[in-house]
């Protein structure tokens, strides 16, 4: 048996998103080996690979489990939909009633382990798994019993609980839940009550945030200054420095490692890291990103038209969407088309915990894909039967 | 099925037109971004080569100033000040070293304790504090310390990316004679814009060429230099030599010092210059501080202007010969000293002007007529404008109107008025006024240079503060001495001012001030300023002696002034003895001088040259004693006696020796002898002697004419 074949007797689902997540992990050890080098000199001046080793290991368990993940039938995670949501639930509260690290509360502690991991990226699939299977149980969402309280009000709940501390992410998994309404069907007055609903969240939000409190816990002053620096045609320092990379790379760019802005740009390895790629790989190399995300898009749109609607059609278009949007968002960022979000490049990016979980994302991806070709398969041998 | 076919397309339909608009977002990303990389891909280029590379400068060592022997006047050293990024190090060896390391600093740096050094290190460390990754250590440490400093705990652990030591090297200007000469060294201070001096006229010969270095900016504010970037060296400034006789220098600045405090003037200043090539030998220039001291704080010499009076009467009487209208021996009507000129009375200072009507031309040189002068100036130049005109030519002709172009920035132009010129407030009495040094203004340098060409027979050089420029010890660029005319009158005037200049000192108004060491020639001042009041000041004089020496083979001209002297105010009294002293100096540490020397105290023996006050008086002692000193000073005494014990008495002109008759059976006069001489005498003579006290014997407890009776005595010194 050859390599080959052997890969693809392992690694059943969907060839090119394989390929894809290879692609992007490789990218993104490269990208972060040279963005984080400054920083490892600084801090580290012993271990220049201190970074990288750490990005590396973060990798490989995330390809772990995006194996592991693999491996599962996707109607096991229908099955933990609804307890993954509800635990989701308090563990956000619990995360807003931290004291909050860096910037913002977003971070719980794993006991005994001493990693820190974004309750909002658990919450995140939580979510979407969980509408996954509330769009999949009524074929045609009509009427206002069937919309409001299974889909409106979780995607509330859990939404205004990100939004305080980490507006983008919220507003993200917001947008990915209305999307995956629209194309479950879902009539449109409901998706307007849902925007309806999430404004006056928003606007509670800002209200709240003159209150003591809540200082500390809604970023408000955040907000608005990043949309200031956005409505000054320069976008700000961080934007300014991401727009001197994306110009001085070119179309070829200056060749691995030889970032001359990954000094001065702000997180050049995961918020910024786009900017990186186009000052090392240029323009050229900016496209290639983009073109595996909205390749990735078409492969799991493929699934779709493969599949019946269903709920794991539902799930994986529901986590690519999320991911799709979130890649195209950090990069709208980097050439200042929106104002800075602190959203990173999915699986790229030096991204601590939220690796692993993009990484779980693909592993149910490809898990769907696996299972939807099983099925074809099955559905075409059955026809050639009949 | 159809239903279910149905449903499948409108959601592929949905999915589609999601995956549209994502598309189309991406699309507008790429736009985007092209955008910036060619639209304004200049702009966001350049933006970026400010913000992440610099070049920084790399400050070149800057040149020595060197005096004519090769000292140094003013040279770069370089120090550092001492930063430390506590964050750099190991946590372990941080914690392990900071006691020991707070204990060396406080040994280095009393600013803070140990304890408080600790403290401020660990809070560093915390990034507690402003500027936590740039602790400030010590300023200014030499280079001996700075190696020191690196021995230290945690210091030790290697370049600053190991250890977080950070250096940062400076030059500091150091003149190692300290005030000598010290304004006209001068000073730059780019950031201060002070420019003054040979360190401001050389600044770009001194500086060099500042190297670059490429530096990028790391996260956090840091640079590091890039490696395999081009760096420009910099290059080293060239040393630059004066003309300055360190010696010479020393001499005038402390001569000049002791006067201006015993004057208790303002200020002054003194020059002196070699005759035969203009190069300026010393300069001092001395101004009265808050403290009562004086210090060099601006450069009079060159930058100030003033009145010169009497000094100027050189350029008018030489005007007067070169034109012909006079001879040295022509008499003039001095009027007793007093003449009105219109509305103005012009009176001399001198006595001999009282007592005397009519004097010869070269008398009222040498007494410092000023209505002799005046008179003349305004007879022969007074006439109409024409006439007014060739005066103010002659004295062009003596460049008494242009700077002298000293390589000192700021030196002032000289002020002549023109002829009948209304901006220039020409008046009647204008001419008289100028022929004494008034009305017109100049820089003491300027007045000096006229003396100097005068002993020069009338060569005039362009006075001169640099003679070359080095690099490494090699010549790189002469500055020759410069010829400006050869000539700036006929042989016969600058031979006829010359014997003026010496009478001055023979016979004039410095006759006190004469050597019989060697002879010199000069000009005393004593001019009035501020006469008009301006600005509620009072009325001041300044006291100046002009002149060369030696007389007949000039080798220095010189120049003092003296601003606002407060216990004299004539030439000859404040400036002449700082001249002499400088002079004396001279004489006594140059070897060039002791030729020149010998021939005058041959040729002044038929002279009386001794100055009255430097004589020593009243001094008793043994006869062959003083015969001896006396021969070997080559000076005369008179009559010569047989006697064994002398008093030594001072003539005006010559010494007197007398007896002094020291009996053998009586108590002698020992009062005004040396401890020495009065010892042997009176043990001789059998008498105990007891001693009080240091000098010449002031006082003696037995009456002299006692009978000795081996009597005890006591002798007072003092």
């Amino acid at each position: 048996m050859s390599l080959g074949s052997r890969i693809q007797a392992e690694l059943r689902g969907d060839p090119v998103i394989w390929m894809i997540v290879a692609l992007l992990a490789t990218f993104s050890v490269v990208i972060v080996y040279s963005s984080t080098s400054t920083l490892a000199f600084q801090y580290h001046r012993d271990n220049i690979g201190f970074f990288l080793t750490k990005h590396l290991v973060l990798l490989g368990f995330g390809l772990f489990m995006t194996y592991v993940c693999y491996l599962m039938h996707p109607m096991r995670y229908s099955k933990m939909a609804a307890t993954l949501f509800l635990l989701a639930i308090p563990l956000l509260m619990y995360t807003l009633a931290l004291e909050g690290q860096n910037q913002g509360r977003r971070w719980i502690e794993i006991p005994y382990v001493g990693i820190t991991f974004q309750t909002s990226d658990f919450a995140r699939l939580a979510l979407i798994i969980y509408l996954a299977k509330a769009l999949s149980i009524t074929e045609y969402i009509r009427d206002f019993n069937s919309a409001f309280m299974p889909i409106i009000v979780p995607v509330i709940i859990i939404c205004g609980l990100i939004a305080p501390a980490d507006l983008s992410t919220s507003a993200l998994l917001f947008f990915t839940c209305m999307l995956m309404m629209f194309i479950g069907r879902v009539e449109m007055k409901y998706i307007a009550l849902l925007i309806m609903c999430g404004i006056v969240v928003i606007a509670t939000l800002i209200i709240l945030a003159d209150f003591e409190v809540f200082d500390g816990i809604i970023r408000r002053d955040t907000w608005i200054e990043r949309f200031r620096d956005y409505n000054n045609n320069e976008g700000g320092y961080q934007v300014q420095q991401s727009m001197m990379a994306i110009a001085s790379g070119g179309f070829i760019g200056l060749g691995p490692g030889n970032s001359l802005l990954r000094n001065s740009l702000p997180n050049p390895y995961n918020d910024f890291i786009f900017s990186t790629i186009c000052e090392e790989y240029g323009l050229f190399g900016g496209m290639i990103i983009i073109s595996l995300f909205l390749l990735l898009l078409f492969r799991v749109a493929r699934l779709v038209t493969n599949s019946s609607k269903g709920f794991s059609a539902m799930l994986a278009l529901g986590l690519t969407l999320s991911m799709v949007i979130q890649a195209l968002t950090n990069m709208a960022v980097a050439v200042n088309l929106l104002p800075v979000t602190g959203l990173n490049l999915p699986l790229v990016s030096y991204g601590g915990t939220s690796l692993v979980f993009t990484c779980i994302s693909f592993g149910i991806i490809l898990s769907v894909s696996k299972n939807i070709e099983k099925l074809n398969l099955e559905g075409s041998s059955l026809m050639n039967k009949k | 099925m159809a239903k279910i076919i149905n449903i499948k397309n409108e959601i592929l339909i949905r999915v589609y037109i999601v995956g549209s608009v994502l598309v189309l977002f991406a699309l507008l990303i790429i736009g985007q971004a092209i955008r910036i990389q060619v639209f304004d891909g200049e702009k966001w280029q350049q933006m970026r080569d400010a913000l992440v590379l610099e070049e920084i400068p790399i400050q070149a060592e800057r040149g020595n100033i060197f005096a004519a022997d090769g000292s140094i006047l003013a040279t770069a050293l370089p120090f550092f000040d001492i930063r430390f990024d506590p964050t750099i190090v190991e946590e372990e060896i941080f914690e392990e070293n900071v006691d020991s390391l707070a204990r060396c600093l406080a040994s280095i740096n009393i600013e803070k304790t140990e304890g408080g050094w600790k403290d401020y290190l660990e809070r560093g460390r915390r990034g507690e504090m402003q500027g936590y990754k740039h602790l400030k250590i010590k300023n200014s440490v030499d280079f001996a310390e700075l190696e020191r400093i690196k021995k230290f705990p945690i210091f030790n652990q290697g370049n600053r990316y190991a250890s977080g030591l950070i250096a940062e090297e400076r030059f500091k200007r150091e003149k190692p004679f300290n005030s000598l000469a010290h304004r006209t060294i001068g000073r730059v201070d780019t950031g201060r814009n002070i420019n003054i001096g040979l360190e401001g006229y050389f600044n770009n010969e001194l500086r060099g060429e500042s190297g670059k270095r490429l530096m990028y900016r790391l996260a956090g504010g840091d640079w590091i230099p890039v490696g395999d970037l081009t760096q420009i060296e910099p290059q080293k400034g060239k040393d630059i030599v004066t003309t300055i006789d360190i010696n010479l220098q020393d001499i005038t600045h402390h001569a000049l010092y002791d006067a201006l405090e015993r004057q208790n003037a303002a200020h002054g200043t003194a020059i002196v210059m070699e005759v035969k090539t203009g190069a300026i030998r010393a300069i001092a220039n001395l101004q009265q501080n808050d403290r009562g001291g004086y210090g060099e704080l601006f450069n009079f010499g060159i930058g100030w202007r003033y009145e010169p009076g009497s000094t100027y009467k050189l350029a008018s009487i030489m005007a007067l010969l070169e034109d012909g209208h006079i001879e040295l021996d022509n008499l003039i009507e001095i009027d007793s000293g007093k003449y009105q000129f219109y509305e103005e009375t012009l009176v001399d200072s001198g006595k001999e002007s009282f007592v005397s009507d009519t004097v010869s031309i070269r008398r009222a040189f040498e007494i410092s007529s000023n209505v002799g002068m005046a008179k003349l100036i305004n007879h022969f130049y007074g006439k109409n404008k024409r006439s007014a005109e060739r005066f103010i030519q002659r004295l062009q002709s003596f460049y008494l109107h242009l700077p002298t172009g000293v390589e000192i920035k700021g030196e002032q132009k000289p002020y002549i008025k023109q002829a009948y010129n209304k901006e220039d407030l020409w008046s009647g009495t204008t001419l008289p006024w100028m022929a004494i040094g008034y009305e017109s203004l100049m820089t003491p340098l300027q007045l000096l240079t006229l003396y100097n060409t005068v002993a020069n027979d009338g060569l005039m050089m362009k006075p001169h503060l640099v003679s070359e420029l080095q690099l490494f010890g090699e010549q790189v660029k002469k500055f020759p001495p410069t010829v400006v005319t050869r000539r700036i009158a006929s042989k016969e005037t600058i031979a006829a001012a010359k014997e003026l200049l010496e009478g001055v000192v023979l016979r004039g108004t410095a006759a006190h001030l004469q050597s019989n060491q060697y002879r010199f020639a000069g000009k005393t001042g004593t001019a009035q300023a501020n006469y008009h009041k301006i600005r509620g000041n009072e009325i001041h004089h300044v006291a100046s002696f002009v002149g060369y020496f030696p007389a007949e083979n000039p080798v220095y001209s010189c120049i003092v002034v003296v601003n606002d002297p407060k216990v004299s105010i004539y030439g000859g009294d404040v400036a002449g003895p700082v001249f002499r002293e400088i002079a004396d100096r001279c004489f006594e540490t140059k070897t060039a001088f002791y030729d020149s020397m010998q021939q005058q105290s041959i040729s002044n023996n038929n002279h009386s040259l001794l100055r009255t006050k430097e004589l020593p008086d009243k001094n008793i002692g043994y006869r062959k004693d003083f015969e001896s000193i006396i021969s070997h000073l080559g000076l005369q005494h008179r009559p010569p006696t047989s006697e064994e014990w002398t008093a030594i008495v001072a003539d005006t002109d010559s010494l007197n020796l007398q007896r002094r008759t020291v009996p053998d059976k009586q108590v002698p006069n020992v009062v005004g002898m040396g401890l020495r001489d009065a010892i042997y005498i009176l043990e001789n003579r059998g008498l105990e002697v007891s001693v009080q006290g240091a000098g010449k014997i002031v006082r003696q407890s037995i009456i002299p004419g006692t009978r000795i009776r081996g009597q005890q005595i006591k002798i007072y010194l003092g």
